[in-house]
């Protein structure tokens, strides 16, 4: 979240990985820097381009909160710039986080968003965004697509160099997707992306010694074929991080990552350059004078990895600047610190209660629905969404930060989300009159299934912070209300979702989980609900699904109207059909001292990095 | 005496295998591998599948064992899933600090130890010797986590004496004098706070030792012959009653260790402990077996050291 939107949008499903990972370390006891209760994994998927209006800039000074509601509405993205810039001046960065960086310090082999913080103020990628998580010709390289949308041609501007003197080259691009495709590459990127390269298949079986597909034109230039054309590829579908072959040219694959050139004395193309580093803790950068888009205006960045449990002492001390992220749950008792302003945004991520309605074929790799199911029958699961409250969730739990959910499609992207769909609203009495019409009868305290068979439900929830167990406890109280008897289970990250199916053995007691999901850039929600996505948990699939997200793709949905018409249709057809229900979204605040100019949070701001600026030469410190 | 020595080293290689062995099946039995954090729908199952075969997680218990445990006797506890960096070298980073700061509290838990029961055995009953206990009293009851954090908060926060994070300011060129000062200074605070915690047994132990010691004959006898006041404790009570401390020496550095946990995430001091915590979390099982096994055979070696300190001191103990 501090750089200009693009970098971030680009990485975020793998950033949202790593929130995972985040919150299975806090389980040990700290304050969860994610804090999500049931925490999220990711999807990625990317799509579409979408403009983002993110949230809307307010006017009023401080959010107001006379009855300790908080409203994302009243956040603006955007630091307001209060006095002058001074030449030079030096920021610190914390880095909020209960372990260590890694040091994979190289876009093509980093796994955790530590990493990608450290990365983000020395390297960037070829291409930007706009709002709508489009690639743009404003980067560091433009692009022309061909009519059939396959062919890709980029064309690195050259004034783009490596902060070694070297020029960032066409060859070096394709170095990367060399790299990437290797049999022997040990990170995380080699993805359906890649695979839609044409020839990236047989060179990665080794049946091709080149990439067929991309082909070096000149210097600068460089040309992609891909498989498939889709809408997908614009947003995020390209691989956008050239690796210096100068550098790493000589060295065998698997030794890349651990090299010194990646861990030590890292390099790319950025605005600010790697100074020195001490491993897992600090990093300080100096400005890079012949970055490609201008000078920066600071001197100097110093990057701390701080402790979630301290930031707020860091904060109000001025010992940090800006942080990366800040645990929302914080906020209501620090809202009116006086030397930060606080920046907001919605997070592209929402929190859902899903049902188990099939199960997994490994070997055909694709989801097996079950008529039988104990939740197959799409009044109970309706039943049970209608029975809880999320709206007031959201209110007592998170004074506001997280809201009630409608649709399967975060507004973090407002060009799809359809915020004229209600979702499904709170209503227990319709829940009770639903159960009753489907045979579901009160026998006692609890109702039995339609063929008087007992009715237990079991419902697995994640542990994490605090919030985590009063939180699926309320559930399992509004469905004892409506007469249903489920039986909660808490349990650790890695075995929840071991029993909910992340390798494809489903647990058969599982009947009702609740999870989270960060979502990619892009709206396709096959990666999660597609026939064949393992991360289909719910195990649902139907023809009218399998044909919408078709659609989502193909080349008609190129039309941005289309493509809204399709995911519309699709959010109405799971609002109908319930394998899961959304419960919540969720807001991203981070505090930013006032003496810093030119910020801001989520995409396509237009705001970059090497503009970061400070209005005086100390930070402000907080009034005690 | 050496004999002693050399057959307690005889029985720590079993003991070592065993406990390898112990950690492995542990470290296996915990759900979820490196790999199931990746929860990411644009990357293939069978991509994931292909990594996992690659770093030998589908093969039987006994066969990772045996393969892992080929490699450990050379050295190579293999690559850190997350790390991306061989373990050897990455816990050997962590290593420096962590032994740079147990060291330090080791010092000053004996600093403050040794006066401190001194004063009050000597002086049992008076009120020293009452402020002291009363002192021990709240060590024992202080948990140490919480400690620690009240010391980061007034010290490094509110006064802000100290720094509240990291081994070494920003931007310290390693070797130069800047870079150790900087070093000492960001262990400081940790160190006080586990010392202060942990000496509290210590000040215990030596003041009951003394006043034990006060009562025996040969005391008497001294006091007879007419040796000084101060000649009777430094010579005399003090001799015998460090004797029993010392032997503990070894058992202390296992303490240390585990207190080292805590401390270094309150103050988010990158050394082994937190390394341990976070890969059980992450799954990542290369670091999490090779340090247990680094701190089975650091207490093993602790009590080889208290026992050989303690056959060496007190000959009664050494086996023939």
């Amino acid at each position: 979240m501090m750089k200009p939107g693009w970098t971030r949008s680009f990485f975020m499903p793998l950033l949202l990985v790593f929130t995972l990972m985040l919150a299975a370390c806090s389980n040990d006891g700290n304050t969860n820097v994610t804090n999500a209760p049931a925490e999220t994994e990711e999807e990625a998927g990317t799509t579409p381009a979408e403009g983002e209006e993110s949230a809307t800039p307010a006017e009023n000074e401080k959010p107001v909160a006379d009855d300790g509601l908080y409203s994302i509405d009243d956040f603006s993205n955007v630091k307001k710039n209060e006095g002058e810039p001074i030449k030079g001046g030096s920021i610190t960065f914390g880095l909020v986080s209960d372990t260590p960086f890694e040091g994979t310090l190289n876009w093509n082999f980093y796994s955790g968003d530590p990493d990608a913080q450290v990365l983000s103020w020395f390297d960037e990628g070829l291409l930007t965004w706009d709002k709508s998580y489009v690639y743009t010709n404003d980067g560091a390289a433009t692009y022309e697509v061909s009519e059939d949308g396959r062919t890709f041609t980029f064309t690195i501007k050259d004034n783009v160099n490596w902060q070694d003197g070297k020029p960032v080259t066409a060859e070096d691009w394709l170095f990367a997707h060399e790299v990437i495709g290797n049999p022997k590459y040990d990170g995380p990127r080699y993805d359906s992306n890649f695979i839609n390269i044409v020839g990236m298949k047989e060179y990665h079986e080794g049946k091709a010694k080149t990439i067929s597909g991309i082909e070096v034109l000149g210097e600068k230039k460089l040309k992609i074929t891909y498989v498939q054309s889709t809408p997908s590829l614009l947003t995020g579908g390209i691989w956008t991080y050239p690796l210096a072959k100068h550098i790493f040219g000589n060295m065998p694959v698997e030794k890349i990552s651990s090299s010194p050139e990646v861990r030590e004395k890292p390099i790319g193309f950025g605005p600010y350059k790697v100074e020195s580093i001490v491993p897992g803790e600090s990093v300080v950068y100096v400005k890079n004078p012949d970055y490609w888009r201008g000078e920066p205006s600071l001197d100097k960045v110093v990057l701390k990895v701080i402790n979630p449990t301290t930031v707020i002492q860091q904060l109000e001390s001025g010992g940090v600047d800006l942080v990366d992220s800040f645990p929302v749950n914080q906020y209501p008792d620090n809202a009116d610190m006086s030397n930060v302003e606080y920046l907001g945004t919605i997070d592209r991520a929402y929190t859902y209660i899903g049902f188990k309605l099939g199960t997994w074929d490994a070997k055909a790799g694709k989801v097996v629905p079950n008529a039988k199911a104990k939740m197959a029958d799409v009044n109970l699961r309706k039943a049970m969404w209608q029975a809880v409250d999320n709206d007031q969730v959201g209110k007592q739990f998170y004074h506001g930060l997280r809201w009630n959910a409608t649709t399967l499609i975060p507004p973090s992207h407002p060009e799809y989300h359809d915020s004229a769909n209600p979702g499904v609203k709170f209503d227990p009495e319709a829940a009770k009159k639903l159960l009753d019409d489907a045979g579901y009868k009160l026998n006692g305290e609890y109702r039995t299934k339609p063929d008087g068979s007992e009715l237990v439900i079991n419902f697995i929830s994640m542990t994490g912070d605090d919030i985590a167990e009063p939180l699926a406890q309320y559930y399992v109280q509004s469905w004892k209300a409506i007469g249903l008897n489920v039986q909660l289970e808490m349990v650790e990250f890695n075995t929840f979702y071991d029993r909910v199916g992340a390798n494809g053995e489903d647990d058969p007691k599982v009947d009702v989980y609740q999870g989270a999901w960060g979502v990619g850039i892009d709206v396709d929600p096959a990666g999660l609900y597609g026939p064949e996505a393992i991360y289909n948990f719910p195990r649902y699939q139907s023809p009218e699904q399998d044909k919408l997200l078709a659609a989502g793709i193909s080349k008609e949905a190129f039309d941005v109207k289309v493509r809204q018409g399709i995911y519309k249709e699709w959010q109405q057809l799971m609002v109908d059909e319930i394998p899961v229900f959304p419960t919540l979204y969720r807001a991203v605040l981070v505090p930013v001292n006032k003496r810093i100019l030119n910020y801001a949070i989520g995409d396509g701001t237009g705001i970059y990095l090497y503009q970061l600026a400070v209005s005086q030469d100390k930070p402000v410190v907080a009034d005690k | 005496m050496w004999k002693t020595t050399a057959r307690r080293m005889t029985i720590m290689v079993p003991q070592i295998v065993l406990l390898s062995i112990l950690v492995f099946l542990l470290a296996k039995a915990m759900p979820g591998d490196a790999l199931t954090g990746l929860l990411d729908p644009s990357i293939d199952p069978a991509a994931l599948d292909e990594q996992r075969e690659r770093l030998g997680l589908n093969n039987p218990w006994y066969v990772q064992y045996w393969d892992w445990a080929v490699k450990a006797l050379h050295g190579d506890f293999g690559q850190s899933f997350r790390f991306k960096m061989p373990v050897s070298d990455l816990i050997g980073q962590r290593m420096t600090n962590t032994v740079w700061l147990s060291l330090l509290t080791l010092a000053l838990t004996y600093l403050i130890a040794i006066p401190l029961g001194i004063i009050s055995g000597r002086y049992h009953d008076t009120w020293a010797d009452r402020a002291i206990t009363g002192y021990t009293y709240l060590g024992f009851a202080a948990p140490l986590f919480i400690f620690a954090l009240i010391l980061l908060w007034v010290f490094g926060f509110h006064l802000g004496w100290f720094p509240t994070e990291g081994s070494v300011a920003p931007g310290t060129a390693s070797g130069s004098l800047a870079y150790v000062m900087s070093k000492i200074y960001h262990i400081l605070l940790p160190a006080l706070s586990m010392a202060l915690i942990t000496t509290v047994t210590t000040v215990q132990y030596l003041r009951s030792e003394i006043i034990d010691t006060k009562q025996k004959d040969f005391i008497i006898t001294a006091r007879a012959k007419g040796a000084s006041e101060s000649r009777v404790y430094n010579r005399h009570i003090l001799r015998n009653s460090l004797l029993p401390i010392a032997a503990f020496f070894g058992y202390e550095i296992t303490g240390l260790i585990g207190g080292t946990v805590f401390i270094e995430s309150i103050f988010s001091y990158p050394g082994m402990g937190q390394l341990f915590l976070s890969s059980i979390s992450l799954r990542d099982f290369s670091v999490v077996t090779a340090l247990v096994l680094l701190y089975g055979a650091a207490s093993i070696l602790g009590a080889l050291l208290s026992d050989t300190i303690l056959s060496f001191v007190d000959p009664r103990i050494r086996i023939k």
